[in-house]
């Protein structure tokens, strides 16, 4: 096995074990935080592990874990749209249907015209109360950074030749299923899906932290959560706290490592699809 | 595809943008279940909602407050708040905020821009790339906390216009960043200019002895100044997570207030803001496109003179 594919697998291996630990982070989530206890106030991870507690004596871990709750399945969703519209672009450029492309093309720059911050705080304001989940933000998420990946895509399927190459590979005998599966998607446009899936899942997370981030400066409820439960952002608000002087370092920490961990997870999943 | 599609379809998005984002938030505001008015009035604790109705122009249904709302907005009147500010003129605020956004984008720019040009003309070691990539995985939300707090420790909780100008500058820096901003600005670039060198005719413009650079930049560039209005769209979106952390009064802290307090009167005017501000990037874009063309096209040798 070359060193290249050795680091590939390894990549994938610790990529999968990273997303499958957020997954379960979000599943062993409790419903309610515990409440505050005022013995506990501050304490460091030393002090309570695993986390520490923050100023209200709550274990802060408990927010690390309904986080990954609020992010886990909406990122893996907006990943996957993400990579279904890239494919579906690849493969249009493949199949001879120009038509088809241009208005895709079309679609595209008409979808990426807004910055998309502007889209999404227009669909939260238009979400129901009952709705306030982070699910339809990150659907409405992957479908504005769909028109990116399917032209990264559409580009990669067209610098392989588009429907040029799949006459060839017809003329040597191989079946439609197998050129477009194997060929192009598998072989050819791999790296590219699986980037951009990933880099959209991570941006979800980012965002969903922004936007509570936004929502606790403005002490107000967030767009991405009910108001039972707390976001990463919380850990970061407190971590800023710290800056200024509280004795909340530890959630500083923790709140850093959960967006590192976000990022590395991302990262893995790039190198994982990289080309050979 | 023929050349011109492209630049048609950005001229027309360009036009109808600012027209269509009103129209489809003045749909759903009808779409939304009970009376537009009720958000203004709410029955249960202030009475006269139909009054209010039809002074805010809500009581002859969407296709009326739209093309009111419109033809007012083409003059620069905004309309007035519903809840955030209620009854002040959203202009105003308007006048007080766009000048703030337009000098963090600026000031977000010029990393861009010197990214771009330093990629361009192959300064930029492609070693350095890892130090942008790392630095862009931050998003824009932790460092613009980072630069809330030194704002904040340095000039204190209320510091004035001093605190308000290193707000801009480096609430710009951080858009200039973070989430890749700067790094796919680099990466972008090189990558664009790579693929076209490889071209057969610029590598007999090299054989020749004529500039790469003047030869591969009339047909690089369209895809230089898309990448570019990407970037400061993605500018303009981390603007509004950077404004409110960071505490500037811009156009996208109007737009978050307003969301958060279902503010359709301030929404509806700072979109329109976006969207015009979208429109023209477009618009640019396809008329740089069709410059590049019409260049093109007179010079069909597609060489320059050596230099």
């Amino acid at each position: 096995m070359s060193p290249r594919r050795g680091l590939r697998g390894f990549a994938l291996a610790a990529a999968a074990v990273l997303f499958f630990v957020l997954l379960c982070m979000g599943q062993a989530a409790p419903e309610y935080v515990s409440s505050p206890n005022l013995d506990n106030v501050g304490r460091g991870m030393l002090e309570h592990p695993p986390f520490g507690t923050d100023e209200r004596g709550i274990p802060i871990h408990e927010y690390a874990l309904q986080g990954a709750g609020i992010v886990g399945i909406p990122a893996l969703v907006a990943a996957l749209i993400t990579m279904a519209f890239a494919t579906l672009a690849g493969i249009v450029r493949c199949a001879d249907a120009p038509w088809l492309d241009t208005a895709l093309q079309a679609a595209g720059e008409l979808v990426g015209a807004l910055p998309r911050m502007v889209v999404i705080l227009v669909v939260a304001l238009m979400l129901p109360y009952d709705w306030r989940v982070l699910l339809p933000v990150a659907v409405c998420w992957a479908l504005l950074a769909a028109p990116a990946a399917m032209d990264e895509a559409a580009s990669s399927a067209g610098r392989l030749g588009g429907a040029r190459f799949v006459e060839a590979l017809r003329a040597h005998g191989f079946t439609a299923t197998r050129i477009y599966a194997y060929h192009i998607l598998w072989n050819n446009l791999r790296p590219v899906i699986v980037r951009q899936g990933a880099e959209v899942g991570m941006q979800v997370v980012f965002l969903e932290i922004a936007l509570s981030y936004l929502a606790l400066a403005s002490r107000e409820p967030s767009f991405t959560h009910p108001e039972s439960s707390y976001s990463w952002a919380t850990l970061l608000y407190q971590g800023y706290t710290w800056i200024l002087g509280q004795d909340l370092f530890h959630s500083m920490v923790l709140g850093l490592g959960l967006v590192a961990l976000t990022a590395g997870c991302a990262q893995l999943f790039r190198l994982a699809a990289s080309a050979r | 595809m023929t050349w011109w599609m492209r630049p048609l379809v950005r001229l027309v998005a360009a036009v109808l943008l600012p027209l269509v984002v009103p129209a489809i938030i003045t749909g759903a505001l009808w779409a939304l279940p009970g009376d537009p008015a009720n958000i203004i009035c709410p029955p249960e604790t202030c009475d006269g909602t139909a009054a209010l109705a039809a002074r805010w122009n809500l009581d002859q249904g969407p296709l009326h407050f739209y093309l009111d709302w419109m033809s007012k907005a083409v003059t620069l009147d905004m309309g007035r708040s519903w809840t955030l500010m209620a009854g002040s003129p959203v202009y105003d605020e308007m006048v007080r905020s766009v000048p703030n956004t337009a000098l963090l984008v600026l000031w977000a720019t010029i990393p861009l821009f010197l990214g771009t040009l330093d990629a361009a003309l192959g300064l930029l070691p492609r070693r350095v790339d890892l130090l942008w990539q790392a630095i862009g995985l931050l998003p824009a939300v932790i460092l613009a906390l980072l630069v809330a707090a030194y704002v904040e420790i340095t000039f204190g909780a209320f510091g004035g216009d001093e605190a308000l100008r290193w707000k801009l500058l480096l609430g710009g820096l951080v858009l200039g960043l973070a989430d890749g901003a700067l790094a796919g600005a680099v990466t972008g670039t090189r990558t664009t200019f790579e693929e076209e060198v490889k071209q057969r005719y610029v590598q007999i413009a090299m054989l020749r002895g004529e500039s790469v650079f003047a030869n591969a930049m009339p047909n690089v560039l369209p895809a230089l100044i898309g990448q570019m209005r990407g970037r400061l769209l993605h500018v303009l979106s981390g603007a509004v997570v950077v404004e409110v952390v960071v505490g500037i009064p811009g156009l996208g802290e109007l737009l978050w207030a307003g969301t958060l307090k279902q503010d359709f009167g301030v929404v509806l005017a700072a979109t329109f803001a976006f969207s015009a501000f979208s429109g023209a990037l477009m618009l640019f874009q396809g008329l740089s496109e069709i410059a590049v063309a019409w260049y093109v096209h007179r010079s069909p040798a597609g060489v320059v003179e050596a230099r």
